[in-house]
């Protein structure tokens, strides 16, 4: 059989349902896309944790401290898992970091903007984890099976946050006047980006991730499940959308919107959102504060080996 | 540093499932890390740490599916069985015939 065959026969395999082990043998093109995937949300979940961070301090009561804090936790332990799929496919952790830190691997487009205040936080929470929720579901049905499995876990992990950032949002929308306009103003700043999480609208038949069954749900897909599921929930508790466009065609049976810009959303991924260059700054410096406690375990193993 | 496999049992007298794996300098913080990574919200009554190396894998369906009909191994092959009470002790003759 010559490589190209065996490449076609693994492709056809992963297209009927084959699932693929790290140990496995795949194609360089499976391996490459799938580490790229990854990576980037691995890279995704870590940079996620930052800009909730920086509300551990200022959250209204202990209770929400405690809630925030430990969904940061879950982000960070979702980094952990998924950089572990990474270095199994071949890529050790420090150039990992190393990428992420030189700006040259990417993070999610929301994680680049700055939190203004805790009505952020609510809508971060109840409807960027929503959003994510909808990809991170659809890669239960990945054909690389460790990454399948994983999306389980951090799947089950994320429904609390939801509930967390529901929680924050329905508790302000039930206060006072300026409470409520404190989440309408949070709205209106995270909608745009909340339209281009999941992506352009790509053609199904010209993603490659979608070829090879690394994801199993096109973009827009994604975007108009999202857009079933909440726009109702968003609209029934007196917040307002900042899209006259947006409507539902019974025709068609899908919704309507003002199509983003998705230059605008390269732009920002490539490292040039508001908050961008900050949050990597972050990154970069917590990195080297933190080398003395690699070396320590990874020093105290050369010494017992 | 090491890959350990993480095996978790979710409640006593349940069989340890694999969860996933971590990487560690040593079985002690292996312990920790696992802990921290499969056990935050109390899912887990016990915890393995194996070290991937220990691991013997044999992903081989000749051997593991051979293409062999061993239908007296399952309960499929007994329905016979079933049959031949009811021809002895005569009762629902006619729907069997």
């Amino acid at each position: 059989m010559t490589d190209e065959q065996r490449i076609e026969e693994f492709k056809r395999a992963v297209q009927a349902g084959h699932k693929v082990e790290a140990g496995d043998w795949m194609p360089e093109e499976y391996r490459a896309r799938l580490t790229k995937f990854i990576e980037m949300h691995a890279n995704s979940e870590l940079m996620g944790a930052l800009p909730e961070r920086d509300w551990i301090l200022r959250a209204p009561t202990l209770q929400r401290k405690l809630a925030v804090t430990a969904k940061i936790q879950d982000e960070v332990g979702h980094a952990q898992l998924l950089y572990r799929l990474v270095e199994d496919l071949g890529k050790p952790r420090e150039q990992i970091f190393q990428d992420l830190i030189s700006g040259k691997t990417k993070f999610h487009n929301v994680f680049h903007y700055p939190t203004k205040s805790w009505g952020d936080v609510g809508i971060i929470a109840w409807l960027v984890d929503a959003a994510a929720i909808h990809s991170q579901s659809a890669l239960q049905r990945s054909s690389y099976a460790p990454y399948a499995r994983t999306m389980r876990r951090i799947c089950w992990e994320e429904a609390f946050h939801l509930k967390h950032g529901e929680d924050i949002v329905l508790t302000c929308m039930m206060g006072t006047a300026r409470q409520k306009r404190l989440m309408q103003e949070a709205l209106e700043r995270w909608w745009e980006p909340l339209m281009m999480f999941h992506g352009p609208p790509a053609p199904p038949e010209t993603d490659k991730d979608l070829e090879w069954g690394i994801k199993s749900r096109p973009n827009e897909q994604l975007r108009q499940d999202f857009l079933t599921k909440y726009v109702r929930r968003i609209q029934e508790i007196g917040l307002t959308i900042p899209d006259p466009k947006l409507r539902y065609d019974e025709r068609t049976g899908r919704w309507a919107y003002t199509e983003p810009d998705w230059s605008k959303l390269y732009t920002i991924v490539t490292g040039n959102g508001p908050a961008s260059q900050a949050r990597l700054g972050f990154r970069r410096l917590s990195y080297e504060e933190t080398a003395w406690v690699r070396q320590v375990v990874t020093g105290g193993a050369q010494l017992t080996a | 540093m090491h890959v350990y496999e993480v095996f978790r049992q979710e409640a006593e007298g349940e069989s340890m499932r694999h969860v996933g794996n971590v990487d560690a300098p040593d079985d002690e913080l292996a312990l920790q890390y696992a802990r921290e990574v499969y056990s935050r919200r109390g899912e887990a009554t016990r915890l393995w740490v194996v070290p991937r190396a220990a691991i013997v894998e044999i992903v081989d369906p000749d051997f593991l599916r051979p293409p062999l009909d061993h239908g007296y191994r399952m309960g499929e092959a007994y329905r016979v069985t079933v049959m031949k009470r009811r021809q002895i002790t005569g009762k629902e003759a006619s729907r069997d015939a």
